[in-house]
């Protein structure tokens, strides 16, 4: 019936977005950024493994302007991956599938990770 | 390789624009995905303006009235008009549904309309859907017994287990869970999807059928089964209120558990 010559229907192009399916291609996105978070970690021990004026390069150039928004990034893609981890963890074991909770899970995910984030860095600054 | 943007003979350009000719207040613009296999053109948005002051509430009646009134080569799939028969699955206003269930009067501003996504269309708003059909054959859609005595004589089933398979056996096969789960857009030809997975599973927890050990292996596999990753956009867009998501995660469960 049909052949390669018929097109194919649009789809992401026109398809609305859910809370569900923003938050799962979020999942898979914060996901890849934790790689290079992790990465970032190891390039800190291998600074301060090769002497002071190494580790001081590391520190001012993650205390600048573009480095604080790179941590500051990195902690909210782990708090946010954590928690959409956990929401996994719950379907998985076979609760939450209404629309309605899905719903509610989410923005919970969003809110906490965003929470976590603020503790993390009011509590790492000694500001609370 | 998963291909995010459209092939080159699928991209869509402006179409033609058919102007109200009654001279209504209560005008709608209704913009239609049209392509015409006799025509060597890409797909494009034709634009209505439709006269709502005469016409029934589901977008349905309005398709029908463009057809009737407009242009009669509009092409598309509808039979019971009742959210029954499942033929006039398509994309309303970015989600997937029954054009004869969905009111035209929820949806601010003008009206768009695709064929169900990612699929080879036929013609207009009719696409292909011979993969799913072919999938839904391959989970072996009906009762199947061993027992020579089950064979012989009327299976009974009790109050409740009849009662598990609500929720389930309420599925029309319209195809619009599977149609809107971008796993199913990127794996279509692998993973089973929604409305195949949820056929699968009223087939599992029939307490009548006595091939659910040989049902469960089948479907346990790494695409066909786990290329649901619980985007829930089958259960947001089942126009019959289903759980295709719900399904999924118990057959997962299952497998976890047995």
């Amino acid at each position: 019936m049909t052949d390669n010559q018929n097109p194919i229907s649009p789809h992401l192009q026109i398809y609305r977005w859910h809370i569900s399916s923003l938050l799962s291609i979020t999942h898979r996105i914060a996901g890849v950024v934790n790689l290079f978070a992790l990465i970032l970690m190891f390039f800190w021990l291998l600074s301060f493994s090769l002497g002071k004026s190494n580790y001081e390069l590391f520190l001012i150039s993650i205390n600048s302007f573009f480095g604080k928004f790179i941590l500051i990034g990195f902690t909210w893609s782990m708090s946010f991956h954590i928690f959409s981890g956990i929401r996994h963890l719950v379907w998985d074991m076979g609760y939450g599938y209404e629309i309605k909770s899905a719903n509610i899970s989410g923005i919970l995910v969003i809110l906490s990770s965003l929470f976590t984030t603020i503790l993390f860095w009011l509590l790492g600054r000694g500001l609370i | 390789m998963v291909q995010f943007n459209l092939p080159k003979n699928s991209k869509i350009l402006k179409g033609s624009y058919f102007k109200d000719k009654t001279g209504s207040e209560n005008i709608k613009k209704i913009n239609i995905y049209r392509w015409d296999p006799d025509k060597k053109e890409n797909p494009k948005i034709d634009t209505f303006e439709v006269n709502l002051s005469k016409c029934g509430n589901k977008v349905l009646d309005i398709l029908n009235k463009i057809k009737n009134e407009i242009d009669p080569s509009l092409t598309y799939r509808r039979s019971c008009a009742h959210g029954v028969c499942g033929s006039c699955a398509m994309n309303v206003d970015g989600v997937n549904t029954l054009s004869c269930m969905k009111s035209h009067k929820e949806i601010n501003g003008d009206i768009n309309i695709y064929p169900l996504p990612h699929l080879k269309v036929v013609k207009d708003l009719v696409a292909d859907l011979s993969t799913l059909y072919r999938q839904y054959e391959s989970i072996q859609p009906w009762l199947k017994t061993k027992n020579e005595k089950s064979m012989k004589q009327e299976i009974n089933q009790s109050q409740e287990n009849r009662k598990k398979l609500d929720g389930f056996y309420e599925c029309i096969m319209c195809a619009c869970c599977s149609t809107s789960c971008p796993s199913y857009w990127w794996n279509g030809e692998k993973y089973l999807g929604p409305a195949v997975l949820l056929q699968a599973y009223r087939w599992i927890i029939d307490s009548r059928d006595e091939e659910r050990k040989e049902r469960l292996k089948t479907v346990a596999d790494k695409l066909k089964l786990y290329g649901c990753h619980t985007i829930m956009n089958c259960t947001n867009s089942c126009p019959k209120g289903l759980n295709p998501a719900k399904a999924i995660g118990s057959i997962k469960k299952m497998l976890a558990t047995s």
